[in-house]
Protein backbone atom coordinates (compact mmCIF):
# COMPACT_ATOMS: atom_id res chain seq x y z
CA UNK A 1 0.00 0.00 0.00
CA UNK A 2 2.46 2.14 0.88
CA UNK A 3 4.43 2.05 -2.17
CA UNK A 4 1.53 2.72 -4.45
CA UNK A 5 0.46 6.12 -2.36
CA UNK A 6 4.50 7.17 -2.32
CA UNK A 7 5.41 9.68 -5.36
CA UNK A 8 8.73 8.41 -7.07
CA UNK A 9 11.75 10.15 -6.36
CA UNK A 10 13.54 11.61 -8.98
CA UNK A 11 17.19 13.09 -8.89
CA UNK A 12 18.54 15.17 -11.18
CA UNK A 13 22.29 16.42 -11.51
CA UNK A 14 22.78 19.02 -14.20
CA UNK A 15 24.82 22.06 -13.54
CA UNK A 16 22.47 24.04 -15.61
CA UNK A 17 20.14 25.05 -13.54
CA UNK A 18 17.39 26.71 -16.22
CA UNK A 19 17.60 22.83 -17.38
CA UNK A 20 17.53 21.40 -13.82
CA UNK A 21 14.58 24.01 -13.13
CA UNK A 22 12.54 23.14 -15.92
CA UNK A 23 12.96 19.74 -15.85
CA UNK A 24 12.32 19.39 -11.82
CA UNK A 25 9.14 21.08 -11.87
CA UNK A 26 8.35 19.17 -15.12
CA UNK A 27 8.75 15.63 -13.19
CA UNK A 28 6.58 17.06 -9.94
CA UNK A 29 3.55 17.96 -12.07
CA UNK A 30 4.00 14.49 -13.63
CA UNK A 31 3.62 13.15 -10.01
CA UNK A 32 7.04 12.50 -9.63
CA UNK A 33 8.95 13.53 -6.04
CA UNK A 34 11.99 15.47 -7.85
CA UNK A 35 14.91 17.60 -6.83
CA UNK A 36 17.77 18.96 -8.52
CA UNK A 37 21.80 18.88 -7.56
CA UNK A 38 24.23 21.21 -9.55
CA UNK A 39 27.27 19.13 -9.95
CA UNK A 40 28.67 15.39 -9.13
CA UNK A 41 29.48 16.14 -5.79
CA UNK A 42 26.31 17.58 -4.39
CA UNK A 43 24.83 14.83 -6.87
CA UNK A 44 26.39 12.46 -4.64
CA UNK A 45 25.19 14.01 -1.37
CA UNK A 46 21.73 14.38 -2.90
CA UNK A 47 21.77 10.71 -4.00
CA UNK A 48 22.89 8.97 -0.51
CA UNK A 49 20.83 10.89 1.59
CA UNK A 50 17.62 11.44 -0.57
CA UNK A 51 17.65 7.49 -1.88
CA UNK A 52 16.18 8.80 -5.74
CA UNK A 53 14.29 5.76 -7.63
CA UNK A 54 16.17 7.38 -10.66
CA UNK A 55 18.71 9.60 -10.97
CA UNK A 56 18.97 11.75 -14.27
CA UNK A 57 22.69 12.55 -14.38
CA UNK A 58 24.71 15.10 -16.64
CA UNK A 59 28.13 14.65 -18.00
CA UNK A 60 30.52 17.88 -18.37
CA UNK A 61 29.88 19.46 -14.99
CA UNK A 62 32.18 21.80 -13.04
CA UNK A 63 33.99 20.43 -9.51
CA UNK A 64 33.05 16.76 -10.19
CA UNK A 65 31.88 15.25 -13.96
CA UNK A 66 29.18 13.11 -14.20
CA UNK A 67 31.49 10.03 -14.65
CA UNK A 68 33.33 10.63 -11.61
CA UNK A 69 30.05 10.87 -9.98
CA UNK A 70 28.68 8.10 -11.57
CA UNK A 71 32.54 5.98 -10.32
CA UNK A 72 32.36 6.82 -6.60
CA UNK A 73 28.23 6.57 -6.71
CA UNK A 74 29.25 2.28 -7.58
CA UNK A 75 31.64 2.21 -4.83
CA UNK A 76 29.05 3.03 -2.26
CA UNK A 77 26.33 0.42 -0.50
CA UNK A 78 23.47 1.39 -1.58
CA UNK A 79 24.69 3.11 -4.78
CA UNK A 80 25.68 -0.14 -6.76
CA UNK A 81 22.36 -1.06 -8.07
CA UNK A 82 20.88 2.98 -7.90
CA UNK A 83 19.55 3.00 -11.44
CA UNK A 84 21.26 5.96 -13.33
CA UNK A 85 19.90 7.72 -16.66
CA UNK A 86 23.00 9.49 -18.53
CA UNK A 87 21.22 13.05 -19.49
CA UNK A 88 24.48 14.68 -22.06
CA UNK A 89 24.69 16.97 -24.51
CA UNK A 90 27.33 14.89 -26.23
CA UNK A 91 26.62 12.43 -28.87
CA UNK A 92 30.04 10.91 -29.51
CA UNK A 93 30.22 7.41 -29.10
CA UNK A 94 32.85 7.15 -27.10
CA UNK A 95 31.20 9.16 -23.93
CA UNK A 96 28.65 6.90 -25.09
CA UNK A 97 30.02 4.01 -24.64
CA UNK A 98 32.12 4.79 -21.65
CA UNK A 99 28.98 5.93 -19.63
CA UNK A 100 27.50 2.20 -20.38
CA UNK A 101 30.54 0.57 -18.98
CA UNK A 102 29.19 2.17 -15.53
CA UNK A 103 25.76 -0.31 -15.88
CA UNK A 104 23.65 2.94 -16.81
CA UNK A 105 20.13 2.60 -18.18
CA UNK A 106 20.87 4.87 -20.96
CA UNK A 107 21.39 7.82 -22.89
CA UNK A 108 19.81 10.45 -24.02
CA UNK A 109 21.02 13.47 -25.69
CA UNK A 110 19.38 16.12 -24.66
CA UNK A 111 18.16 17.68 -28.10
CA UNK A 112 16.89 14.49 -29.24
CA UNK A 113 13.78 14.45 -26.77
CA UNK A 114 11.08 16.71 -25.66
CA UNK A 115 10.36 16.72 -21.79
CA UNK A 116 7.34 14.76 -22.33
CA UNK A 117 9.27 11.63 -24.07
CA UNK A 118 11.61 12.31 -21.15
CA UNK A 119 9.05 11.81 -18.53
CA UNK A 120 7.84 8.53 -20.22
CA UNK A 121 10.74 6.65 -20.96
CA UNK A 122 11.39 7.50 -16.86
CA UNK A 123 8.45 6.20 -15.69
CA UNK A 124 8.69 3.41 -18.52
CA UNK A 125 11.72 2.09 -16.92
CA UNK A 126 10.52 2.76 -13.20
CA UNK A 127 7.23 0.16 -14.41
CA UNK A 128 9.44 -2.30 -16.09
CA UNK A 129 11.82 -2.80 -13.17
CA UNK A 130 9.66 -2.66 -10.03
CA UNK B 1 77.84 -3.46 -67.47
CA UNK B 2 78.45 -5.31 -64.07
CA UNK B 3 82.22 -6.63 -64.15
CA UNK B 4 81.50 -10.14 -64.12
CA UNK B 5 79.63 -9.41 -67.41
CA UNK B 6 82.46 -7.44 -69.04
CA UNK B 7 84.82 -10.61 -67.88
CA UNK B 8 82.69 -13.18 -69.75
CA UNK B 9 82.37 -11.07 -72.80
CA UNK B 10 86.02 -10.35 -72.72
CA UNK B 11 86.67 -14.35 -72.62
CA UNK B 12 83.92 -15.24 -74.82
CA UNK B 13 85.65 -13.25 -77.58
CA UNK B 14 88.56 -14.47 -76.79
CA UNK B 15 88.23 -18.28 -76.97
CA UNK B 16 85.93 -17.62 -80.20
CA UNK B 17 89.19 -16.25 -81.86
CA UNK B 18 91.66 -18.97 -80.55
CA UNK B 19 88.90 -21.63 -81.99
CA UNK B 20 89.15 -19.31 -85.54
CA UNK B 21 93.02 -20.11 -85.47
CA UNK B 22 92.67 -23.20 -84.66
CA UNK B 23 90.31 -24.27 -86.87
CA UNK B 24 91.86 -22.77 -89.51
CA UNK B 25 95.25 -24.89 -88.78
CA UNK B 26 92.57 -27.55 -88.34
CA UNK B 27 91.12 -27.46 -92.29
CA UNK B 28 94.89 -26.72 -93.49
CA UNK B 29 96.16 -29.90 -92.14
CA UNK B 30 96.37 -31.39 -95.30
CA UNK B 31 98.07 -28.99 -96.56
CA UNK B 32 100.37 -28.38 -94.03
CA UNK B 33 101.35 -32.40 -93.89
CA UNK B 34 101.75 -32.11 -97.43
CA UNK B 35 104.12 -28.99 -97.09
CA UNK B 36 106.02 -30.56 -94.28
CA UNK B 37 106.76 -33.71 -96.27
CA UNK B 38 106.93 -32.21 -100.16
CA UNK B 39 108.25 -28.83 -99.69
CA UNK B 40 109.87 -29.46 -102.82
CA UNK B 41 106.89 -29.13 -104.84
CA UNK B 42 105.43 -25.79 -103.55
CA UNK B 43 109.02 -23.97 -104.29
CA UNK B 44 110.84 -22.83 -107.46
CA UNK B 45 112.68 -25.68 -109.14
CA UNK B 46 116.16 -25.75 -108.59
CA UNK B 47 116.23 -24.45 -105.06
CA UNK B 48 118.21 -26.08 -102.61
CA UNK B 49 116.69 -28.55 -100.62
CA UNK B 50 118.23 -26.98 -96.87
CA UNK B 51 117.30 -23.22 -97.75
CA UNK B 52 113.58 -25.12 -98.34
CA UNK B 53 113.61 -26.70 -94.76
CA UNK B 54 115.10 -23.25 -93.14
CA UNK B 55 112.04 -21.38 -94.82
CA UNK B 56 109.87 -23.95 -93.40
CA UNK B 57 110.67 -24.30 -90.16
CA UNK B 58 111.19 -20.71 -90.17
CA UNK B 59 107.23 -19.99 -91.35
CA UNK B 60 106.23 -22.75 -88.71
CA UNK B 61 107.91 -21.63 -85.84
CA UNK B 62 106.57 -18.51 -86.81
CA UNK B 63 103.32 -20.11 -86.37
CA UNK B 64 103.73 -21.28 -82.73
CA UNK B 65 105.06 -18.16 -81.59
CA UNK B 66 102.08 -16.33 -82.34
CA UNK B 67 100.21 -18.45 -81.16
CA UNK B 68 101.91 -18.66 -77.96
CA UNK B 69 102.55 -15.05 -77.36
CA UNK B 70 98.32 -14.73 -77.99
CA UNK B 71 97.45 -17.26 -75.03
CA UNK B 72 99.93 -15.55 -73.12
CA UNK B 73 98.32 -12.13 -73.90
CA UNK B 74 94.86 -13.68 -73.47
CA UNK B 75 96.01 -14.36 -69.61
CA UNK B 76 97.69 -11.12 -69.00
CA UNK B 77 94.90 -9.01 -70.07
CA UNK B 78 92.63 -11.27 -68.54
CA UNK B 79 94.09 -10.51 -65.15
CA UNK B 80 94.71 -7.49 -65.46
CA UNK B 81 91.49 -6.69 -66.28
CA UNK B 82 90.09 -8.61 -63.10
CA UNK B 83 92.66 -6.76 -61.01
CA UNK B 84 91.58 -3.24 -61.86
CA UNK B 85 88.20 -4.62 -61.67
CA UNK B 86 88.08 -5.55 -58.31
CA UNK B 87 90.40 -2.47 -56.86
CA UNK B 88 87.47 -0.31 -59.02
CA UNK B 89 85.10 -2.24 -56.75
CA UNK B 90 86.81 -1.95 -53.93
CA UNK B 91 86.44 1.87 -54.02
CA UNK B 92 83.15 2.08 -54.83
CA UNK B 93 82.48 -0.33 -52.21
CA UNK B 94 84.21 2.13 -49.57
CA UNK B 95 82.56 5.00 -51.03
CA UNK B 96 79.05 3.87 -50.86
CA UNK B 97 79.75 2.03 -47.17
CA UNK B 98 80.56 5.38 -46.38
CA UNK B 99 77.85 7.42 -47.91
CA UNK B 100 75.50 4.60 -45.98
CA UNK B 101 76.67 5.09 -42.82
CA UNK B 102 76.51 8.77 -43.24
CA UNK B 103 72.59 8.46 -44.45
CA UNK B 104 71.99 6.31 -41.94
CA UNK B 105 73.61 8.36 -39.08
CA UNK B 106 72.29 11.51 -40.02
CA UNK B 107 68.64 10.86 -41.23
CA UNK B 108 66.07 12.69 -39.47
CA UNK B 109 63.78 9.63 -38.81
CA UNK B 110 65.81 7.32 -35.70
CA UNK B 111 66.91 3.91 -37.36
CA UNK B 112 68.29 1.03 -35.02
CA UNK B 113 69.72 -2.09 -35.70
CA UNK B 114 69.18 -5.13 -33.76
CA UNK B 115 70.83 -8.32 -33.18
CA UNK B 116 68.88 -11.43 -33.15
CA UNK B 117 68.14 -11.00 -29.57
CA UNK B 118 66.24 -7.64 -30.43
CA UNK B 119 68.82 -5.96 -28.77
CA UNK B 120 70.44 -2.44 -29.75
CA UNK B 121 73.28 -2.82 -31.45
CA UNK B 122 73.92 0.65 -34.20
CA UNK B 123 71.06 3.25 -33.31
CA UNK B 124 71.77 6.55 -35.51
CA UNK B 125 71.66 9.94 -34.31
CA UNK B 126 67.95 10.30 -34.62
CA UNK B 127 67.36 7.63 -32.54
CA UNK B 128 69.75 8.85 -29.54
CA UNK B 129 67.78 12.26 -29.94
CA UNK B 130 64.49 10.31 -29.78
CA UNK B 131 65.21 8.08 -26.41
CA UNK B 132 67.81 11.08 -25.44
CA UNK B 133 70.32 8.96 -24.27
CA UNK B 134 74.32 8.05 -24.90
CA UNK B 135 74.74 5.48 -27.20
CA UNK B 136 76.18 3.31 -23.95
CA UNK B 137 73.23 4.10 -22.27
CA UNK B 138 71.36 2.12 -25.26
CA UNK B 139 73.02 -0.34 -26.77
CA UNK B 140 72.91 -4.01 -25.78
CA UNK B 141 69.37 -3.51 -24.06
CA UNK B 142 66.24 -4.88 -25.89
CA UNK B 143 64.36 -2.99 -27.92
CA UNK B 144 60.80 -3.83 -27.09
CA UNK B 145 61.93 -3.09 -22.87
CA UNK B 146 60.90 0.53 -24.29
CA UNK B 147 57.52 0.24 -25.14
CA UNK B 148 55.53 0.96 -22.24
CA UNK B 149 54.14 -0.64 -19.34
CA UNK B 150 50.41 -0.06 -20.66
CA UNK B 151 51.07 -2.95 -22.83
CA UNK B 152 53.11 -5.08 -21.85
CA UNK B 153 51.10 -8.02 -23.33
CA UNK B 154 51.35 -6.48 -27.11
CA UNK B 155 55.46 -5.78 -26.33
CA UNK B 156 55.76 -9.60 -26.02
CA UNK B 157 53.83 -9.94 -28.78
CA UNK B 158 55.92 -7.84 -31.27
CA UNK B 159 58.68 -9.52 -29.55
CA UNK B 160 57.90 -13.14 -31.02
CA UNK B 161 56.96 -11.95 -34.23
CA UNK B 162 60.68 -10.53 -34.35
CA UNK B 163 62.05 -13.73 -33.16
CA UNK B 164 60.13 -15.36 -35.73
CA UNK B 165 61.33 -13.02 -38.47
CA UNK B 166 57.77 -11.71 -39.24
CA UNK B 167 58.28 -8.18 -40.28
CA UNK B 168 56.78 -5.70 -38.38
CA UNK B 169 55.02 -2.86 -40.27
CA UNK B 170 54.16 0.77 -39.01
CA UNK B 171 52.54 -1.00 -35.64
CA UNK B 172 50.93 1.94 -33.43
CA UNK B 173 52.96 1.72 -30.09
CA UNK B 174 53.94 4.28 -27.11
CA UNK B 175 57.33 4.68 -26.32
CA UNK B 176 58.91 5.12 -23.23
CA UNK B 177 62.22 7.70 -23.06
CA UNK B 178 65.07 8.60 -20.63
CA UNK B 179 63.19 11.52 -19.71
CA UNK B 180 60.28 9.31 -19.28
CA UNK B 181 57.88 10.99 -21.94
CA UNK B 182 55.62 8.91 -23.71
CA UNK B 183 55.75 8.83 -27.56
CA UNK B 184 53.07 7.09 -29.65
CA UNK B 185 54.87 6.12 -32.76
CA UNK B 186 54.77 3.70 -35.61
CA UNK B 187 56.94 1.21 -35.63
CA UNK B 188 58.78 -0.73 -38.41
CA UNK B 189 61.11 -3.30 -37.84
CA UNK B 190 62.34 -5.50 -41.18
CA UNK B 191 64.77 -8.33 -41.56
CA UNK B 192 68.07 -7.82 -42.70
CA UNK B 193 69.48 -10.97 -43.86
CA UNK B 194 73.52 -11.32 -43.27
CA UNK B 195 75.36 -12.87 -46.51
CA UNK B 196 77.21 -15.44 -45.55
CA UNK B 197 76.12 -16.40 -42.45
CA UNK B 198 72.95 -17.87 -41.30
CA UNK B 199 71.87 -15.71 -38.22
CA UNK B 200 69.71 -12.30 -39.37
CA UNK B 201 69.25 -8.93 -37.68
CA UNK B 202 67.05 -6.33 -37.57
CA UNK B 203 66.49 -3.12 -38.90
CA UNK B 204 63.62 -0.60 -36.57
CA UNK B 205 62.95 2.23 -37.75
CA UNK B 206 60.35 4.51 -35.93
CA UNK B 207 58.32 7.55 -36.82
CA UNK B 208 57.04 9.52 -33.95
CA UNK B 209 53.25 10.57 -34.69
CA UNK B 210 52.93 11.85 -31.05
CA UNK B 211 52.11 15.30 -32.30
CA UNK B 212 49.99 14.74 -35.08
CA UNK B 213 48.01 12.26 -32.35
CA UNK B 214 47.55 15.34 -30.05
CA UNK B 215 46.50 17.47 -33.17
CA UNK B 216 43.53 14.85 -34.23
CA UNK B 217 42.55 14.68 -30.13
CA UNK B 218 42.54 18.99 -29.88
CA UNK B 219 40.56 18.79 -33.25
CA UNK B 220 38.46 15.90 -31.82
CA UNK B 221 37.89 17.69 -28.54
CA UNK B 222 37.19 21.08 -30.11
CA UNK B 223 34.14 19.73 -31.89
CA UNK B 224 33.14 17.98 -28.58
CA UNK B 225 33.33 21.16 -26.65
CA UNK B 226 31.47 23.52 -29.39
CA UNK B 227 29.22 20.52 -29.87
CA UNK B 228 27.76 20.62 -25.90
CA UNK B 229 28.57 24.73 -25.50
CA UNK B 230 26.15 25.66 -29.08
CA UNK B 231 23.67 22.58 -27.76
CA UNK B 232 23.22 24.11 -24.19
CA UNK B 233 21.16 26.63 -24.95
CA UNK B 234 18.77 25.35 -27.51
CA UNK B 235 18.39 22.47 -25.20
CA UNK B 236 17.14 25.09 -22.30
CA UNK B 237 15.31 26.72 -25.14
CA UNK B 238 13.86 23.63 -26.48
CA UNK B 239 12.54 22.42 -22.77
CA UNK B 240 11.11 25.76 -21.94
CA UNK B 241 8.79 26.65 -24.53
CA UNK B 242 7.41 22.74 -24.50
CA UNK B 243 6.69 23.49 -20.93
CA UNK B 244 5.36 27.26 -21.50
CA UNK B 245 2.98 25.54 -24.54
CA UNK B 246 2.03 22.61 -22.83
CA UNK B 247 -0.56 24.44 -20.49
CA UNK B 248 1.01 22.55 -17.66
CA UNK B 249 2.01 26.13 -15.59
CA UNK B 250 -1.07 27.91 -16.91
CA UNK B 251 -3.10 28.13 -20.03
CA UNK B 252 -1.36 30.68 -22.21
CA UNK B 253 -3.80 33.07 -24.66
CA UNK B 254 -4.10 31.69 -28.25
CA UNK B 255 -1.72 34.36 -29.24
CA UNK B 256 0.89 33.49 -26.64
CA UNK B 257 0.83 29.56 -27.58
CA UNK B 258 1.22 30.83 -31.33
CA UNK B 259 4.40 32.91 -30.72
CA UNK B 260 5.99 29.94 -28.18
CA UNK B 261 4.90 27.63 -30.82
CA UNK B 262 7.27 29.55 -33.24
CA UNK B 263 9.94 30.10 -31.00
CA UNK B 264 9.96 26.14 -30.62
CA UNK B 265 10.20 25.66 -34.49
CA UNK B 266 12.35 27.83 -34.98
CA UNK B 267 14.83 26.51 -31.94
CA UNK B 268 14.56 22.98 -33.23
CA UNK B 269 15.54 24.44 -36.74
CA UNK B 270 18.74 25.77 -34.96
CA UNK B 271 18.91 22.05 -33.26
CA UNK B 272 19.12 20.33 -36.90
CA UNK B 273 21.77 22.88 -38.06
CA UNK B 274 23.85 22.80 -35.32
CA UNK B 275 23.55 18.82 -35.60
CA UNK B 276 24.72 18.99 -39.75
CA UNK B 277 27.19 21.57 -38.86
CA UNK B 278 29.34 19.56 -36.59
CA UNK B 279 28.79 16.43 -38.74
CA UNK B 280 29.96 18.54 -41.77
CA UNK B 281 33.06 19.58 -39.29
CA UNK B 282 33.22 16.32 -37.96
CA UNK B 283 33.65 14.75 -41.70
CA UNK B 284 36.23 17.88 -42.99
CA UNK B 285 38.26 17.59 -39.89
CA UNK B 286 38.82 13.78 -40.67
CA UNK B 287 37.12 13.28 -37.30
CA UNK B 288 34.52 11.46 -38.09
CA UNK B 289 34.73 7.84 -36.57
CA UNK B 290 33.02 5.01 -38.97
CA UNK B 291 31.59 2.24 -36.72
CA UNK B 292 29.94 -0.79 -38.28
CA UNK B 293 27.94 -3.02 -36.38
CA UNK B 294 24.41 -5.01 -37.02
CA UNK B 295 21.80 -2.57 -38.21
CA UNK B 296 18.22 -3.22 -38.81
CA UNK B 297 17.16 -0.60 -41.28
CA UNK B 298 13.77 -1.38 -41.45
CA UNK B 299 13.67 0.00 -37.38
CA UNK B 300 15.59 2.83 -38.37
CA UNK B 301 13.65 4.03 -40.69
CA UNK B 302 10.48 3.60 -38.81
CA UNK B 303 11.86 5.62 -35.61
CA UNK B 304 12.48 8.34 -38.28
CA UNK B 305 8.98 8.33 -39.94
CA UNK B 306 8.09 8.27 -36.11
CA UNK B 307 9.89 11.30 -35.57
CA UNK B 308 8.37 13.29 -38.47
CA UNK B 309 4.79 12.02 -38.04
CA UNK B 310 3.53 15.47 -37.16
CA UNK B 311 4.89 17.31 -39.86
CA UNK B 312 3.65 14.04 -42.14
CA UNK B 313 -0.17 14.53 -41.30
CA UNK B 314 0.30 18.11 -41.12
CA UNK B 315 1.13 18.35 -45.09
CA UNK B 316 -1.46 15.47 -45.97
CA UNK B 317 1.46 13.18 -47.19
CA UNK B 318 1.44 9.83 -48.25
CA UNK B 319 3.86 7.64 -46.84
CA UNK B 320 4.74 4.29 -49.14
CA UNK B 321 6.62 2.00 -47.38
CA UNK B 322 8.18 -1.04 -49.40
CA UNK B 323 10.65 -2.70 -47.00
CA UNK B 324 9.99 -6.13 -48.38
CA UNK B 325 11.30 -7.78 -45.18
CA UNK B 326 14.74 -6.42 -46.39
CA UNK B 327 18.12 -5.33 -44.26
CA UNK B 328 16.78 -6.20 -40.66
CA UNK B 329 19.99 -7.48 -40.23
CA UNK B 330 23.34 -5.68 -41.91
CA UNK B 331 26.20 -4.35 -41.17
CA UNK B 332 26.61 -0.72 -41.32
CA UNK B 333 26.91 2.42 -39.15
CA UNK B 334 23.59 2.59 -37.47
CA UNK B 335 24.03 6.15 -36.70
CA UNK B 336 25.23 7.46 -39.90
CA UNK B 337 23.51 5.53 -41.96
CA UNK B 338 19.87 7.20 -39.96
CA UNK B 339 22.02 10.54 -40.68
CA UNK B 340 21.31 9.62 -44.43
CA UNK B 341 18.30 8.50 -44.27
CA UNK B 342 16.82 11.07 -42.30
CA UNK B 343 18.21 13.61 -44.58
CA UNK B 344 16.84 11.94 -47.69
CA UNK B 345 13.29 11.85 -45.98
CA UNK B 346 13.21 15.58 -44.48
CA UNK B 347 14.14 16.93 -47.70
CA UNK B 348 11.54 14.91 -49.58
CA UNK B 349 8.95 15.77 -46.91
CA UNK B 350 10.26 19.73 -47.28
CA UNK B 351 10.14 19.95 -51.12
CA UNK B 352 6.94 17.70 -51.29
CA UNK B 353 3.53 19.86 -51.55
CA UNK B 354 0.68 19.10 -49.51
CA UNK B 355 -0.74 15.88 -50.29
CA UNK B 356 2.29 14.31 -52.72
CA UNK B 357 3.71 10.89 -52.10
CA UNK B 358 6.94 9.88 -50.37
CA UNK B 359 8.04 6.52 -50.76
CA UNK B 360 11.01 4.34 -48.72
CA UNK B 361 12.09 0.96 -51.19
CA UNK B 362 14.46 -1.19 -49.97
CA UNK B 363 15.92 -3.70 -53.17
CA UNK B 364 18.13 -5.81 -53.09
CA UNK B 365 19.72 -7.49 -56.21
CA UNK B 366 23.10 -9.49 -56.84
CA UNK B 367 24.33 -8.54 -53.46
CA UNK B 368 23.84 -4.96 -54.09
CA UNK B 369 21.43 -3.19 -51.47
CA UNK B 370 20.06 0.12 -51.96
CA UNK B 371 17.52 2.11 -50.22
CA UNK B 372 15.24 4.66 -52.59
CA UNK B 373 13.35 7.37 -50.82
CA UNK B 374 11.16 9.22 -54.05
CA UNK B 375 8.67 11.98 -53.48
CA UNK B 376 6.85 13.58 -55.99
CA UNK B 377 7.96 17.12 -55.00
CA UNK B 378 9.24 19.86 -56.60
CA UNK B 379 12.07 17.92 -58.27
CA UNK B 380 15.83 20.03 -59.19
CA UNK B 381 16.14 21.92 -62.53
CA UNK B 382 17.86 19.83 -65.12
CA UNK B 383 20.69 22.44 -65.46
CA UNK B 384 21.93 22.67 -61.63
CA UNK B 385 21.87 18.80 -60.82
CA UNK B 386 25.35 18.35 -61.53
CA UNK B 387 25.82 20.86 -58.65
CA UNK B 388 23.21 18.71 -55.92
CA UNK B 389 26.02 17.44 -53.83
CA UNK B 390 28.09 20.37 -53.25
CA UNK B 391 28.48 22.46 -50.41
CA UNK B 392 26.14 25.47 -49.68
CA UNK B 393 24.18 24.25 -52.72
CA UNK B 394 20.59 25.23 -53.41
CA UNK B 395 18.73 25.00 -56.24
CA UNK B 396 16.97 28.00 -57.85
CA UNK B 397 13.52 26.68 -57.59
CA UNK B 398 13.34 26.14 -53.25
CA UNK B 399 15.10 29.05 -52.63
CA UNK B 400 12.52 31.15 -52.73
CA UNK B 401 10.26 28.46 -50.60
CA UNK B 402 8.88 30.40 -47.68
CA UNK B 403 9.14 27.68 -45.06
CA UNK B 404 12.15 25.90 -46.32
CA UNK B 405 14.85 26.44 -43.77
CA UNK B 406 17.36 24.67 -46.00
CA UNK B 407 21.07 24.95 -45.31
CA UNK B 408 22.77 23.59 -48.42
CA UNK B 409 24.63 21.10 -46.48
CA UNK B 410 22.05 18.07 -46.11
CA UNK B 411 22.91 16.46 -49.00
CA UNK B 412 26.44 17.36 -48.93
CA UNK B 413 26.47 15.35 -45.61
CA UNK B 414 24.99 12.64 -47.01
CA UNK B 415 27.40 12.31 -49.66
CA UNK B 416 29.99 12.64 -47.33
CA UNK B 417 29.21 10.13 -44.80
CA UNK B 418 28.02 7.57 -47.84
CA UNK B 419 31.74 7.88 -48.93
CA UNK B 420 32.71 7.22 -45.57
CA UNK B 421 31.12 4.06 -44.63
CA UNK B 422 32.09 2.79 -48.49
CA UNK B 423 28.89 3.40 -50.18
CA UNK B 424 27.52 5.76 -53.07
CA UNK B 425 24.22 7.77 -53.88
CA UNK B 426 22.82 8.43 -57.06
CA UNK B 427 19.76 10.17 -58.11
CA UNK B 428 16.88 11.07 -60.95
CA UNK B 429 15.24 13.93 -61.03
CA UNK B 430 12.47 15.97 -63.26
CA UNK B 431 11.22 19.31 -62.23
CA UNK B 432 7.23 19.51 -61.00
CA UNK B 433 7.49 15.80 -61.41
CA UNK B 434 9.41 14.61 -58.15
CA UNK B 435 13.08 13.07 -57.09
CA UNK B 436 14.13 9.63 -56.16
CA UNK B 437 17.52 9.08 -54.33
CA UNK B 438 19.16 5.97 -54.10
CA UNK B 439 21.52 5.11 -52.09
CA UNK B 440 23.71 1.86 -52.40
CA UNK B 441 25.07 0.45 -49.39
Amino acid sequence: MDKIKSKKKVLIVDDNNNLTSVLVDKFNLSGFDAMGAVNGEDGLKKALEFKPDIILLDLVMPVMDGLEMLKQLRETEWGKEAKVMVLSLLDEATYIAKAMDSNVYGYIIKTDLSLDGIVKKITDILQSTK
Amino acid sequence: MSPVKNYLKHLLTSVVILLVLLSTLFLSRNFIKNFISNPQDYFLSGLESAEIYFVTVFIGLTVIFVLISYVIYLLLTNNTRFHLEIWNATKDLALSKEQFKRLYDSAPVPYIMLDKNAEIRGPNKAALRFFSVLPEDIVGKNLFSYLTGEDKEQAERLFDYYKSNVPINRKEVSMITKKGETRIVQLSIFEMKNPGSFSSTGLAMIFDITEQKLLDKAKTEFVSLASHQLRSPLATTKWLTEMLASGDIGELSPKHKEYVDKLHTANEDMIDLVDVLLNVSRIEMGSLTVDMKQTNVEELTESIFGELAFLINKKQINIVKEYNGLFQNIQSDPKLLRIVIQNLITNALKYTPSGGTIAVTFEESSGEKTITVSDTGLGIPESQQGLIFTKLFRADNVRGLNDSQGTGLGLYLVKSVMDSIGGSISFVSQENKGSAFTITL
